[in-house]
């Protein structure tokens, strides 16, 4: 690759201008895709925090059986709250902000294709929790139905369900908006000589994501609508009372549902891809094959919905088929853990905090899978479905395997974001209560779901008392070891080592060969040609 | 119209279209 053209003693003059405003103000109005990476990354950590909060809540109540501390309407408010905020308020702006920071960096492109929709796009999500926060002190309280929202109860819930349904509309619409944002970006604006098949792991992950996003969130947005016309318009679309069908409602939630679960995990995978060659000092394993292989994951993943459902009564024919197609799901995520495997194979491997995590993912992302593979099946699932089995699944793929990546990515990226090292000693702590504690909470929940533990529920018969309280202590150790994360990052920020361009040897991506550390404010003043 | 515009402009259409087929299918034509 040559030298960057842009000059860059130009742009260091340059760092500390940050546009016409300063103080609040200057993030109120930024359209600088690092100051909104660093918003969404800073909003994600918050509701990280408050969907946190509500976990430990539901821990501490299933400690012991009988009912201790919380209300069951309040408690079945907690799981609801808690699923919709990590999913829609911390993971997916977590990798959006992740999207913001490095993907024009990658390409080589000034900026987002349209900086003023991104300041929105951003914007748009601090209304949205507020919704879903004031939902808890109206009459009747936040809705408990669950974050799939189902029909009827929501049919049946108090004015906290239209907050809520007007939160994910909010929601939904910041998604697209960020995802038209992210496609035009990377289709339009790559610098010379960035091919796309040359483009980093990161960039094909997001632009896969993007387009899922694109084609799913209008579903969901649609489910919520006949939700709220059911509730005040006298539509019957989910309400069997006046000819409609609930199970219609489950239909049109897994079409957005089961792509959501890849609109998480595939920018994990990018991080992921982006981490593990560069502390194994060697390009990615078998870069086109994963490229393929997240495409086949996406594509794939519209046709899967209904193993969610195998219980409402479908024909066995149906039941056949999203299991076979499900299965199919192994196959390119199989070619993705073997490139990741086969990348470090003979590598000259070095273990610090970005690629302890990283392995970390790669373990525990696969212990998640392959217990996938187990609920796959329609005969064990209609076992299993609904029980604590089926929880410990989705926390290891989307809270473990999300969080690890999402951990990774800070680790190895914040040096370039902010200048500054981090603790590697205290990063090593984080990572090591994380997965000692994480696994104390959620591999013991795999025990309570076979032994016939039902989910959403606060109370349970005293037979499932020990691996419950396993689980809380997890839980509570897992909760706290995130403050240490924050102390880590906030000691990085104010007193941490200075970081040369490329802290990390193996690292090769144009924001490690081109930019210098910390970034400046602008980003590319001029494309840089890459050869 | 810029080409970043025009990319734009197919994205948000095919979004619309979704959500507002969605709707339409289950609504207009009653889900058949």
């Amino acid at each position: 690759m040559s030298a960057v053209v842009d000059s860059h003693g130009h742009a260091g003059e340059q760092h500390d201008h940050h546009g016409g405003y300063s103080g609040i103000m200057r993030w109120i109005t930024t359209t600088n895709h690092k100051d909104i990476g660093t918003l969404y990354l800073w909003f994600s950590f918050i509701m990280f925090m408050v969907g946190g909060v509500m976990a430990l809540v539901i821990r501490t109540e299933l400690y012991s059986p009988g009912l201790q501390w919380v209300d069951p309407d309040f408690f079945n408010q907690m799981t609801t709250m808690h699923g919709l905020i990590m999913v829609f308020g911390a993971i997916m702006p977590a990798f959006v902000g992740f999207a913001n920071w490095q993907i024009p960096m990658m390409i080589g492109a000034a900026d987002m294709a349209f900086a003023r929709l991104n300041n929105w796009s951003f914007w748009l999500l601090p209304f949205a929790a507020s919704l879903l926060v004031i939902s808890f002190f109206v009459p009747g309280g936040a809705p408990g139905v669950g974050w799939t929202l189902y029909a009827p109860l929501t049919v049946q819930m108090g004015i906290g369900m239209d907050l809520t349904i007007f939160a994910v509309h909010i929601l939904g619409m910041s998604s697209i908006l960020g995802s038209i944002n992210i496609i035009t970006t990377i289709i339009n604006l790559r610098a010379p000589g960035m091919g796309l098949m040359r483009m980093p792991l990161f960039v094909w992950t997001w632009l896969i994501t993007a387009y899922l996003l694109l084609a799913t969130m209008p579903v969901l947005a649609g489910a919520v609508t006949m939700t709220l016309t059911d509730r005040h318009f006298g539509t019957s679309f989910f309400n069997a009372a006046g000819g409609g069908d609930p199970v219609l409602y489950q239909h049109i939630f897994w079409f957005f549902g089961h792509p959501e679960v890849y609109i998480i995990a595939l920018p994990a995978f990018g991080v992921i891809s982006q981490v593990i060659p560069a502390f194994s000092r060697k390009p990615l394993f078998g870069y086109a094959s994963m490229v393929y292989a997240t495409a086949a994951i996406a594509i794939l993943s519209f046709i899967v919905w209904a193993h969610h459902m195998y219980t409402v009564g479908m024909p066995v024919t149906g039941q056949l088929f999203f299991m076979y197609a499900t299965t199919l799901i192994a196959i390119p995520t199989g070619v993705k853990v073997f490139n990741w495997a086969a990348t470090m194979w003979k590598g000259s491997l070095s273990f610090e905090t970005p690629m302890l995590f990283a392995v970390g993912f790669l373990f525990l992302f696969t212990l998640g899978g392959f217990t996938g593979l187990v609920l796959s099946l329609a005969a064990v699932d209609i076992q299993l479905h609904d029980t604590y089995y089926v929880v410990a699944h989705f926390h290891y793929v989307m809270a473990i395997g999300a969080l690890f990546a999402g951990f990774a990515g800070v680790y190895f990226w914040l040096p370039k974001w902010t200048g500054r090292r981090y603790d590697e000693t205290l990063g090593k702590w984080h990572f090591w209560l994380s997965a000692i504690f994480v696994n104390v909470a959620f591999f013991v929940q795999h025990f309570a779901g076979l032994a016939g533990m039902p989910r959403r529920i606060p109370d349970y018969p005293l037979m499932f008392e020990t691996w419950n309280k396993i689980s809380s202590i997890g839980a509570w150790g897992f909760g706290l070891s995130q403050l240490l994360f924050l102390y880590v990052v906030l000691k990085a920020i104010r007193s941490g080592e200075k970081a040369p361009q490329k802290p990390w040897e193996g690292a090769d991506s144009v924001e490690w060969t081109h930019l210098p550390t910390p970034v400046p404010y602008h980003t590319f003043e001029t494309p840089p040609v890459l050869k | 119209m810029s080409r970043n515009l025009k990319t734009a402009l197919v994205l948000a259409s095919i979004a619309l279209t979704t959500f507002a087929g969605i709707v339409a299918k289950y609504w207009i034509l009653n889900g058949s």
